[in-house]
């Protein structure tokens, strides 16, 4: 435990920072200064490059190019612990705690040496002392696993206040704390910034807290700095500006005059969802959404807010505790002959992890859907492998799947070339109920454009067509009808001619602080 | 009205390019490091033996001779075999949906039971009838017995290797009691066993060779399930399981199914091989029934790297080295237990080579 | 185990409690073995073929050499010695630790009874008991409560490790390992060389369990020695929850469990032996049941092991 006095909090710098990760260039010649003391928020929307900035700043990843100076010394960060060496920690979305250790235990895990024999008495009172210092306080003795999520924020903060960093980055802090617990955990932050006891670097997408807490903020765009200001001169609405620019190519898509008429009974309904998340905690609460035929309805929201788990409820790889799924009005349990009877394809992030089957061949990846049809199937029964090639070959000559033979396993193409797979797969059949998943992440320009051309189409040919995705460019783009999902909830409607991106976008930011924890 | 989407401008499907077929470089693969797990394995097996003193050459000469040499050995190598190409199945199908079983000793334990009860209670049958239900009585005991394992994992996330595990114990017990008082012919002396079923329920043996039938049940049973894994859309919903559980669920699979039936399956078949050491060798159930077969069947599918076919090879390979035991035991003084050794050696070898897996070959992926 | 005429029907509840403390040391010492390597994120399979191992080695020693301790200590190093192999073929990528088990199961059994063959007649020297019933004088009192010294070290391992887990560095770091073997590397540790150290010492313990049965009680060497105590030690572990105190208290449930069946046939019930014999797996199966569940993890698995996630 450290008794020593404590340093001032260091001045980092970063100039002309690029970081590219195969073909796609996550970091463009950034440069920002941290200033010692203050802190400093940096805004973008998911993919704009806030966490590549972090990672490299803290040696997670080497930059390509580009410097990093701390105190004015420029300094190599080649592994964490050069980071750690100058007093630079880092606080991550997702916790490093171990759960089914004690507070205390975590505390002394990242300790260099440790004595052979704990004294608990001991470390638990010099714990606790230094916990009066701090503006937090937890029960040392408590195991992690049954801390609610702001208190494992707040102890991950404390470690490493506790490991005297005297520099720390925080991750999207607020992403799993209430509005009354984020006020605390951003206003305890800010007091230990101005009593030049920390440099702070937060990443967000809420706009108020950059407004009511932090004093310089960065907005990153595409890998690159789009704006520098400091707070004062900013206000919600011009950082709402700067951050939802419209961007500066953006494909038309063939919108077919016709629009969805009303008069239609929905195709797909889901009223009052209750279900909970991998952790625990509820992840789907009450969410309630209809999807009539011929219309693209788009669910707007940022990661984290239980759209993975609703797509999980409508893929049968999660159980709803309470509420309906009803596709053409009858209940939906999502068995393969419903599946097949309704036209139902889905297109779910990570197809590799989520969607397909990494061990087999693109192949037979294709023929998920169909493999108990003729022409591959007889009877239903008996399986003719050799339909498999014709049928697999049609497919990846339609959809460009570039692969060395259709019996390389999937595991081996490229992340577009799977996700084109996983397309091919969905969409060549008769498609009336098409639930997508931020199905143009991580593709370049072209594909992704391609893939919107195609849902397009679908909409056009008359399929419902529910798109959740956290690209707000793309759900604008593409919607008849746009919703808002925020801590679970359905939060937000408006129709395409009433849409304004920055008052959708503050709902997306927002939806927490409405609703109170 | 559907809707069907269409990709860029269609060119017409390219013609079946003839060097998509034939072996692929994982089967390839996966045979070349099974060879190599064994050869390393039999090497270690030769400096064990000559570190306690044996020629190594000459035991290998004679293991070789006990398995194939002459035409007594091959066929005591394909009475050994026989039994395990079936109790193999027992580990084989559940694992191509991602369970690992281990009760192929309790699944043989039991179909031999149910076997000799059926055959027992059956007396007054006709032959062809008493030996069919006989024989399905036995494999449907091992399939229940399996089959609970599975239902214990699908609904009660209960660790199927090692509930199998307890049920082999659990049913060796059941057969001991039995076997010692309810069901004990008293008659017997020279060891417990239960009565014994009618002389016409028991197979012979294939004419021209001193093998029971059982072997050829075995290669029928093998090539069944083969057809059923490959050629089949059953078998294609296991393949889906066994490599994705969420690929199957969004693609609407009856999960539920897919668990029981396989361990089913595999169990039947164990079962199987249990009835067919009731009607093809000993007539009544005893502590005879408890030899490890169950044990060297998942040997057995491992080696084969869940191949149903290559499980043939495999389980020649292995009734080889079981056939020599008792040569090896009479010339070098060697005991039983050598073989044993000698399996758990091979099994080590495999599971380690399975590291080299898609490192081996060069592959020819690259788009 | 001596007549009970005195005592009658009393003396079964007494041949109860005498086996349950004898029967109950190896599964004590084999499950503590299979903590400490289970703590630390593998699972062993193999400890039925450790256990049967460390028997042959123990007996095989103590007759060649005369002395029992000599014998336990062989026993010991015949089971680390697996339990090194079990975890350098685990730390290879790839390699699924439960079918290592298996192997080992079989390796383990194959190489004692191979080794073993010349040790089957003859007697060796026994390890001593503590006399603690020389208060009666009842032969079958004295001979119910002649408690093994590997009892009380079975115990007194049972409170070190439990304090150990949670006060020692060494405990720190073996439960990281075992919980998140990424915050493990974080923090600099080599989770391979930890889970090494750990099999060994599980294979130690559960070699030092095989000494037992073969130097103490049944006492011989022969090929029916063990039947599934190694095995059932896993579940045991899995139903105390990964604590040692519990191991304790569950391994002299389970002796008990065991030493029903022989306790009956002292007052001449021999009908349905064997299915007294299956209790104990009977019991673990009902646990085993009892402890899982369909969507939650068991509760308190060190969760880098296999068979929880």
């Amino acid at each position: 435990m450290n008794s020593t006095p404590t340093p001032s909090p260091p001045e980092v710098e970063i100039a002309d920072l690029s970081k590219s990760f195969a073909a796609v260039r996550a970091l463009d010649r950034v440069s920002v200064r941290f200033r010692a003391g203050r802190v400093h928020a940096i805004l973008g929307e998911n993919g704009a490059g806030k966490s590549t900035l972090v990672k490299c700043l803290m040696g997670y990843y080497r930059a390509d190019g580009g410097q990093i100076l701390v105190d004015g010394r420029q300094r190599l960060m080649l592994h964490p612990r050069d980071a750690h060496a100058l007093g630079l920690g880092m606080v991550y979305q997702h916790f490093t705690l171990v759960p089914q250790m004690t507070v205390a235990e975590n505390f002394l895990l990242g300790r260099e040496r440790l004595p052979a024999i704990i004294d608990w008495g001991r470390e638990h009172a010099a714990l606790d002392a230094f916990m009066t210092r701090m503006p937090f306080r937890l029960d040392p003795r408590r195991l992690v696993a049954t801390l609610a999520a702001g208190e494992k924020q707040k102890l991950e903060i404390l470690k490493q206040l506790y490991l005297n960093r005297r520099f720390i980055v925080l991750d999207e802090p607020t992403s799993v704390l209430t509005p009354a617990e984020a006020d605390e955990v951003l206003g305890e932050i800010r007091r230990l910034a101005d009593a030049s006891l920390l440099t702070v670097v937060f990443i967000t997408h809420k706009l108020r807290e950059v407004v009511r807490f932090a004093q310089d903020v960065s907005i990153l765009r595409g890998g690159k700095v789009v704006a520098q200001t400091e707070v004062v001169a900013a206000s919600e609405p011009s950082l709402a500006r700067m951050m939802f620019d419209a961007p500066a190519s953006a494909e038309k898509t063939d919108r077919s005059r016709r629009s969805a008429s009303r008069a239609t009974d929905p195709y797909l309904e889901l009223a009052g969802i209750h279900a909970v998340g991998d952790r625990g905690t509820p992840a789907v609460i009450g969410a309630s959404l209809s999807v009539c035929p011929g219309e693209i309805v788009g669910v707007a929201g940022v990661s984290g807010n239980g759209q993975k788990e609703l797509v999980q409820i409508l893929a049968g790889q999660r159980d709803r505790h309470a509420g309906s799924v009803r596709v053409g009005g009858q209940a939906f349990r999502g068995t393969r002959r419903e599946l097949e009877r309704w036209g139902v394809s889905l297109l779910i992030e990570e197809p590799l992890a989520n969607a397909a089957v990494p061990s087999m061949s693109v192949m037979e990846n294709l023929a998920l859907r169909q493999f108990d049809r003729p022409p591959i199937a007889i009877a239903g029964f008996v399986l003719k492998r050799r339909a498999l090639y014709p049928f697999a070959h049609a497919l990846i000559s339609r959809y460009g799947i570039r692969t060395g033979s259709a019996s390389a396993p999937l595991q081996t193409l490229s992340g577009g070339n799977i996700q084109r797979t996983v397309l091919a797969r969905e969409l060549a059949r008769a498609v009336r109920l098409l639930i997508m998943q931020n199905p143009c992440f991580g593709l370049d320009v072209a594909a992704a454009g391609e893939i919107r051309r195609q849902i397009m189409r679908a909409r056009n040919d008359g399929a419902a067509v529910l798109l959740i995705s956290e690209d707000l460019d793309e759900v604008l783009e593409l919607s008849d009808r746009v919703l808002v999902m925020a801590s679970g909830r359905i939060s937000y409607e408006t129709d395409r001619a009433g849409a304004d991106r920055y008052e959708i976008g503050r709902h997306m930011t927002e939806g927490m602080a409405r609703l109170s924890a | 009205m559907p809707a069907t989407a269409q990709g860029p401008a269609s060119r017409d499907a390219q013609p079946w390019p003839r060097r998509e077929r034939g072996f692929s470089t994982d089967t390839l693969e996966s045979l070349l490091l099974s060879l190599i797990a064994m050869a390393a394995a039999g090497l270690l097996f030769g400096v064990f033996l000559a570190a306690q003193g044996h020629d190594a050459l000459a035991v290998y000469r004679t293991l070789y001779l006990g398995a194939f040499g002459t035409r007594f050995s091959i066929e005591s190598t394909l009475t050994q075999a026989a039994p395990l190409l079936l109790t193999a199945l027992c580990t084989l199908i559940p694992a191509r949906v991602g369970l690992l079983v281990i009760g192929g000793e309790g699944a043989v334990v039991l179909g031999g039971l149910g076997a000799a009860l059926a055959g027992v209670a059956l007396g007054g049958a006709s032959e062809v009838v008493g030996t069919v239900l006989t024989i399905a009585a036995g494999a449907l005991a091992g399939g229940l017995w399996i089959g609970a394992a599975g239902a214990l994992k699908h609904f009660r996330g209960v660790n199927e290797t090692i509930s199998t595990l307890l049920l082999n114990y659990i049913a060796i017990a059941l057969l001991n009691h039995l076997v010692s008082g309810p069901i004990r012919d008293f008659s017997q002396t020279l060891k417990a066993q239960s009565w014994s079923i009618p002389k016409g329920f028991m197979i012979g043996n294939i004419p021209g060779l001193s093998v029971h039938w059982g072997l050829l049940i075995g290669l029928v049973v093998c090539a069944a399930l083969h057809l059923l894994v490959r050629h089949t859309t059953f078998g294609f919903a296991m393949d889906i399981l066994g490599g994705n559980r969420r690929a199957a669920q969004m693609t609407g699979l009856p999960i539920g199914r897919l668990i029981l039936i396989p361990c089913f399956l595999g169990g039947a078949a164990a079962g199987l091989a249990g009835a067919i050491e009731i009607v093809a060798v000993h007539g009544a159930a005893s502590e005879s029934l408890v030899v490890g077969l169950g044990y060297a069947g998942i040997l057995v599918a491992f080696l084969a790297r869940q191949n149903a076919l290559a499980v043939v090879l495999v389980a020649l390979v292995l009734g080889g080295i079981s056939a020599s035991g008792g040569l090896l035991q009479r010339r070098f003084d060697i005991p039983h237990a050598a073989t044993t050794v000698l399996q758990g050696l091979i099994f080590l070898c495999v599971l380690a080579s399975g590291t080299f897996r898609g490192r081996l070959l060069p592959r020819r992926w690259a788009a | 185990m001596t007549g009970t005429f005195d005592l009658g029907w009393w003396g079964v509840p007494l041949a109860i409690v005498a086996g349950a403390i004898r029967v109950s040391t190896p599964y004590l010492l084999v499950s503590l073995g299979e903590t400490l390597t289970e703590k630390s994120g593998r699972v062993n399979l193999g400890l039925e073929g450790t256990l049967v191992l460390g028997a042959m080695s123990a007996f095989a020693t103590c007759y060649l050499t005369g002395s029992p301790w000599l014998g336990m200590l062989a026993a010991g190093v015949a089971g680390s010695a697996l339990g090194l192999l079990h975890a350098t073929i685990c730390n290879l990528p790839r390699v699924n630790d439960i079918a290592v088990g298996i192997a080992l199961f079989i390796f383990g059994i194959g190489l004692a009874f191979f080794l073993g063959k010349p040790f089957i007649e003859p007697r060796a020297a026994m390890l001593p008991g503590l006399p603690l019933g020389n208060w009666s004088d009842n032969p079958a009192i004295r001979s119910a409560f002649e408690i093994s010294p590997m009892f009380f070290v079975g115990i007194a391992l049972a409170i070190i490790l439990e304090w150990g887990f949670t006060n020692t560095r060494w405990g720190l770091i073996l439960r990281i390992a075992g919980e998140s073997a990424d915050a493990a590397r974080a923090i600099g540790l080599s989770v391979h060389r930890v889970r090494t150290l750990a099999t060994m010492a599980g294979g130690f313990l559960s070699g030092l369990g095989g000494g037992f049965l073969s130097l103490y009680y049944p006492g011989n060497w022969n090929e029916g020695l063990s039947s599934g105590q190694g095995l059932m030690a896993i579940a045991l572990v899995i139903f105390a929850r990964w604590r040692p105190l519990r191991c304790f208290y569950a391994s002299l449930l389970f002796g008990g469990a065991t030493a029903i069946g022989p306790a009956v046939q002292t007052v001449g019930i021999s009908e349905g032996y064997y299915l007294f014999y299956a209790a104990p797996y009977l019991l673990t199966l009902g646990l085993l049941i009892y402890s899982s569940s369909r969507t939650r993890t068991l509760a308190g698995a060190p969760s880098e092991l296999s068979i929880s996630r």
